[in-house]
């Protein structure tokens, strides 16, 4: 008896160590139609509050690019009880960080404070959303930082505007076809009576998840929460109806630009469906398998075997509603961009045509359980994770289960997806080419 | 009694709805300061030297391990960039596993593993934590160093060198340790093909062997270990890792600061944004007393968004995406910088505003509530770190190698606490030198330059490799409709017309001359005639003539004091080909080009290019008076090759012809100006004068 007992206890002790990581949280939506997400860690004094808004490139008016980024900038410059200039101060002289980020889908915004000043970013977050001062000296003020920064991320970048050159080639309706920072002259030749539209539109409580995670108390927090967020009004639901976009059937090509650079650099780009799918997970194993790691097969084949390539990449920058499956290559010597896509594709067809090997395949999953574990180090990352998981995803609990599908995958998996989409009637061949003094 | 009781109860009510009702209108005060524990890593060392951190930490099954070898920066010379070259030749690959076999592996672990010249780092799931750390080792005490892979990696240097000579932030980096810290310092030499082409594989080899030992090599292990493990496995899989020879490094002294702040100006047509670092060299270590301060100071002035800097540069005036500075203790010698990345019109203005926030902080006494906001800063800060054990460790390494005391993290907040105003204006006085710094830009000349010019701060120009150069002639692109054809038009209607230039067969002058280096007064007469036809002769007072130059269509020579040398047959077919008045009656699309617009002297300039036999000839018309102002020409004098520059001005009208009275000549190093008192058109010329 004693001894099953033992034997009890250890099993137990083994699946405690297997589950270890688990993410456990609580979600929960306030009466306006706020989602509420705790995630509890006590390790580290430590606690993050975020925000994210459903509200990304992809919902701007097409004559009015670059709103929603704009909005992250906008939204620093003050509120009814903070004045201007003021927010950045104020997280500053209490110890925290503080930053917002932009994509075609959604804005997020974060705060990280020793745990002792979580009532302050519960605070922040909630002048945000209720009562932002949106005014003409904080849009001429933002409106020349946000020249700058794209001047700065995009214009004087090598290689800056390739992704934009892509996706304006790829997408044909949907607004991916645009890029998240826009067009600089729609900012210039809106009113302000747009941006508080905008505003009112899509910066709701409704279209939000709060995340607070860390060092915190479940119950005290959840009354703070409802202090803070619970008097903000509900908007009116948002309605999305974006154009779909007819299969690509036909090769596409296109060559562009850049004075930025010296080598030039092809791109062979396919158009590939949502992150949500789970092709999706299968097409990043692919990409992992060409180019993740010295022993990739692009890697070894171009840059380390036939030298020809400087640099090769094949990334699955996947999005809410489609993504871009990307080949990337950058030529050494005289090695022709032809003659670098006709390798790549050589690689393409035999992922088609055969399985891959039953020990790559276990490197791939190797490769998924350390990405899915380092996903989870940071509380910040973390409450990244969460938000992304229940607003895109409409699944919180991805953050436990996303290795689950990683595992379900399978080598036949593999050779389906690349015949589904790695077609080359369904790709286009984008040139990006040095600019010459004189073009 | 009964009414009483129940005002009583309101009462009551409304205070408890007061208390639920938050205040927003009030920013929330923080709660209490929560408790900080400071780990101290566990620490042991191996025979050969190497010191070995443990931190353990079993939130995440993962195990990292990063080596560190502490040597002196290494300076090398004509051989730069050989540490690039080790870094990228190791971590492939050991004596005894091929490269493919150590790559596959460690990325079938799911692994990461890299190398630096003077470190390396691996980590990987706890269930794979051995394998890697044996894998770590083997790679970093039995390097594969193979011809083959020397040569990839050499070439692939060589390309990132050519992937990166446009970049503005490359070249604006490398030019500014160039100069704070000298070429010959460790910190201010760079790479360049012809330092990559000296070094050899031996050269590798060798500088692995002198410098990658475990003298001075720290391990820190963190994450899911247990250390009766790490001592059991870095010992059995580093024991063997060898002592290397004593190093002594003798580096050379940096360059000094400069005795006042000037601009060092890199002009490069292709930037649509002005890099902008303001930069001096500063004797700071994080054992010095002052270390506390300057961190606060530094913060203050521009540690983020809150800085002098950000406020001034993006707040204020919406100049940048941001405005920063930084300070770098070092144990050999540290710098001070700030930068920004500003609109090209905004270049000077940026500036501007940049300086005075320097010296803002050094005349000007911190508030106490910045004070007070920045202390507050670097305590979260130091709270917000403590959630990664790497912090723990990382502290632990910095008291080793910078010779901290070991109580010096204890008593990190105590004496950030500590820091005065006072104390901040003494440190920024001392450490942010205002009026000794070196602003290094690196943007577009043309666009920039003029204003620049006019903050009154000295400009000095350099190279993209840091080499002083002239003062650079800037393009602008070239406006619409505008072509070779209408630039000589307007040239011809601004001296009067196509047909009146025409009719100008003849032209003779009387000129004042001065030549640098002659003391005495020297007259020419100067004369042309179509087609082709040249004289010059040149007197001095008292001594009669001193020098001729003369060519009559067929022939022709030069004399000077006596000295009689005819004119070369080459010399000769240049001067047939080429008209002597207006040469740009003959100027066809075909013959030449416009290139740019360029600014001399603050106005613009349309620069024509014509071919003089196999050398090419560039012209420049002002785009306001469309008069031609400059003609440039390279020339051959005694092997070398210089720059022929000669300058028009002071036109004046001669039977209807504008003529240029004053012409500045600059061959090399020589100015000659030439004075024009009189000029005759079709008069006082005969065909003997050019015999």
């Amino acid at each position: 008896m004693k001894k099953q007992l033992f034997v009890l206890a250890s099993l137990t002790f083994g699946v405690l160590t297997s589950t270890a990581q688990e993410v456990k949280f609580e979600e929960y939506k306030l009466d306006n139609g706020m989602h509420v997400i705790l995630h509890k860690d006590n390790s580290a004094p430590v606690v993050t509050t975020s925000v994210m808004y459903h509200v990304g490139a992809k919902d701007e008016n097409p004559e009015r690019t670059g709103f929603a980024h704009f909005f992250e900038h906008l939204l620093f410059e003050g509120t009814k009880n903070i004045q201007r200039g003021d927010w950045f101060k104020i997280v500053a002289a209490n110890g925290g960080q503080n930053n917002a980020n932009t994509t075609d889908d959604r804005t997020y915004y974060y705060e990280v404070f020793p745990s002792n000043n979580l009532e302050l970013g519960l605070w922040l977050e909630s002048e945000r959303l209720m009562h932002p001062v949106i005014n003409q000296i904080g849009v001429d003020t933002q409106n020349e930082v946000v020249k700058e920064e794209k001047r700065l991320r995009v214009d004087n970048q090598p290689y800056g505007n390739l992704l934009a050159e892509v996706k304006e080639r790829l997408f044909i309706k949907h607004p991916y076809k645009g890029t998240t920072i826009g067009k600089l002259e729609h900012l210039d030749a809106a009113t302000l009576e747009e941006f508080k539209a905008f505003n009112k539109k899509y910066y709701i409580p409704n279209n939000a998840v709060l995340v607070v995670a860390g060092d915190i108390d479940i119950a005290s927090t959840k009354k703070m929460i409802k202090d803070y967020f619970g008097p903000i009004q509900k908007g009116e639901p948002i309605v999305r109806n974006l154009p779909q976009e007819d299969p690509i059937t036909q090769p596409l090509t296109g060559t562009a630009y850049d004075s930025n650079i010296q080598i030039p650099a092809v791109i062979a780009a396919y158009r590939t469906p949502s992150f949500k799918s789970r092709d999706a997970y299968v097409l990043d194993m692919i990409s992992t398998y060409l180019s993740g790691g010295k022993s990739s097969v692009l890697y070894k084949k171009l840059v380390d075997e036939q030298k020809q390539a400087l640099a090769v990449q094949a990334v699955n920058i996947s999005q809410e509603d489609y993504g871009i499956y990307a080949l990337f290559a950058l030529p050494l010597g005289e090695v022709s961009l032809e003659t670098l896509v006709a390798e790549m594709d050589e690689e393409i067809v035999k992922l088609k045509s055969d399985l891959i090997s039953e020990k790559d395949y276990q490197k791939l999953q190797n490769i998924a359980e350390n990405n899915f574990v380092s996903s989870n180090s940071s509380i910040s990352g973390v409450a990244n994770s969460l938000a992304r998981y229940y607003m895109l995803y409409g699944n919180t609990n991805l953050i436990n289960t996303e290795i689950d599908i990683i595992r379900s995958i399978t080598r036949e998996d593999i050779k389906a997806v690349a015949n589904k989409y790695l077609n080359p009637n369904q790709r286009l061949i984008l040139e990006y080419l040095p600019k010459k003094d004189d073009k | 009694m009964k009414l009483k009781y129940i005002v009583f109860a309101s009462l009551f009510l409304f205070v408890i709805t007061l208390q639920a009702q938050i205040d927003r209108t009030q920013q929330p005060k923080p709660g209490p300061s929560p408790t900080i524990s400071l780990e101290v890593p566990y620490t042991f060392q191996l025979k050969n030297g190497m010191k070995v951190l443990v931190v353990e930490n079993h939130k995440l099954p993962k195990v990292s391990y990063s080596l560190r070898i502490d040597n002196a920066p290494i300076y090398d010379g004509d051989k730069a960039g050989i540490s690039g070259i080790l870094a990228a030749m190791l971590g492939n690959g050991t004596t005894t596993i091929s490269k493919d076999a150590f790559n596959e592996e460690v990325d079938f672990l799911g692994a990461q593993m890299n190398f630096g010249s003077n470190s390396a780092f691996a980590s990987s799931l706890t269930k794979y934590s051995e394998r890697i750390l044996e894998l770590m080792a083997d790679a970093a005490i039995n390097p594969l160093f193979v011809e083959e892979e020397f040569q990839k990696e050499k070439e692939k240097a060589l390309e990132g060198l050519k992937s990166n000579k446009k970049s503005v932030d490359a070249v604006a980096s490398r030019v500014s340790n160039a100069l704070s810290y000298g070429k010959k310092h460790p910190y201010g030499e760079f790479t360049t093909e012809e330092t990559l082409n000296n070094i050899t594989l031996d050269n590798v080899r060798s500088y692995y062997q002198k410098y990658f030992n475990p003298t001075n090599a720290y391990l820190v292990v963190v994450g899911d270990v247990s250390i009766s493990e790490v001592k059991k496995t870095v010992n059995k899989y580093f024991k063997n890792w060898e002592k290397g020879l004593d190093l002594t490094t003798n580096i050379t002294a940096s360059t000094p600061n400069l005795p006042t702040t000037q601009i060092n100006f890199v002009d490069m047509p292709n930037a649509v944004q002005s890099s902008i670092e303001f930069t001096n060299n500063v004797n700071l270590k994080m054992s010095d007393a002052d270390y506390h301060a300057v961190l606060l100071a530094n913060y203050i002035l521009g540690g983020g968004g809150e800085g002098y800097l950000f406020l001034n540069l993006r707040e204020d005036k919406g100049y940048t995406y941001g405005s920063y500075s930084s300070i770098s203790p070092n144990k050999y010698v540290g710098n001070f910088s700030a930068t920004a990345s500003v609109r090209n019109a905004v270049t000077d203005s940026s500036v501007v505003a940049m300086l005075s926030e320097i010296k803002r902080i050094r005349t000007e006494k911190v508030t106490a509530e910045r004070l007070r906001d920045a202390k507050a800063k670097y305590v979260g800060s130091f709270v917000l770190a403590l959630e990664s054990p790497e912090t723990i460790a990382r502290y632990a390494l910095n008291v080793e190698i910078n010779d901290l005391p070991a109580d010096f993290y204890k008593n990190y907040l105590n004496k950030i606490n500590a820091v005065t105003a006072d104390d901040i204006m003494r440190v920024a006085n001392k450490y942010f030198k205002a009026d000794q710094g070196r602003i290094v830009i690196v943007g577009k000349g043309s666009e920039v330059i003029p204003n620049l010019e006019k903050t009154g701060i000295p400009i000095k120009y350099y190279d993209e490799y840091a080499n002083p150069v002239e003062k650079p002639v800037f393009s602008k692109p070239i406006p619409n409709g505008v072509t070779v054809t209408t630039v000589i038009d307007d040239y011809f209607k601004a001296i009067g017309g196509k047909d009146k230039a025409k009719t100008v067969k003849t032209v003779s002058a009387t000129a004042n001359v001065t030549v640098d280096g002659v003391p005495f007064p020297l007259s020419a007469s100067i004369k042309t005639m179509v087609p082709n036809k040249e004289s010059m002769e040149m007197t001095a007072p008292g001594m009669g003539k001193l020098m001729a130059q003369k060519f009559n269509g067929t022939t022709g020579y030069s004399e000077q004091q006596g000295m009689r040398k005819d004119l070369t047959a080459e010399e000769i077919a240049d001067k047939k080909a080429e008209r002597s008045i207006f040469p740009e009656l003959d100027f066809t699309q075909e013959n030449s080009s416009l290139e740019s617009v360029v600014s001399i002297d603050g106005v613009d300039h349309y620069k024509v290019k014509t071919m003089k036999g196999d050398d090419a000839v560039y012209n420049f018309y002002s785009t306001e008076t469309g008069l031609l102002t400059q003609t440039e020409s390279k020339e051959d004098m005694q092997g070398q090759e210089v720059t022929n520059v000669v300058t028009y001005s002071n036109y004046q009208e001669v039977n209807g012809v504008k003529l240029p009275f004053v012409t500045k000549i600059k061959v090399g190093p020589q100015n000659l100006v030439i004075n024009s008192t009189t000029v005759k058109v079709n008069e006082d010329v005969i065909d003997a004068d050019f015999n």
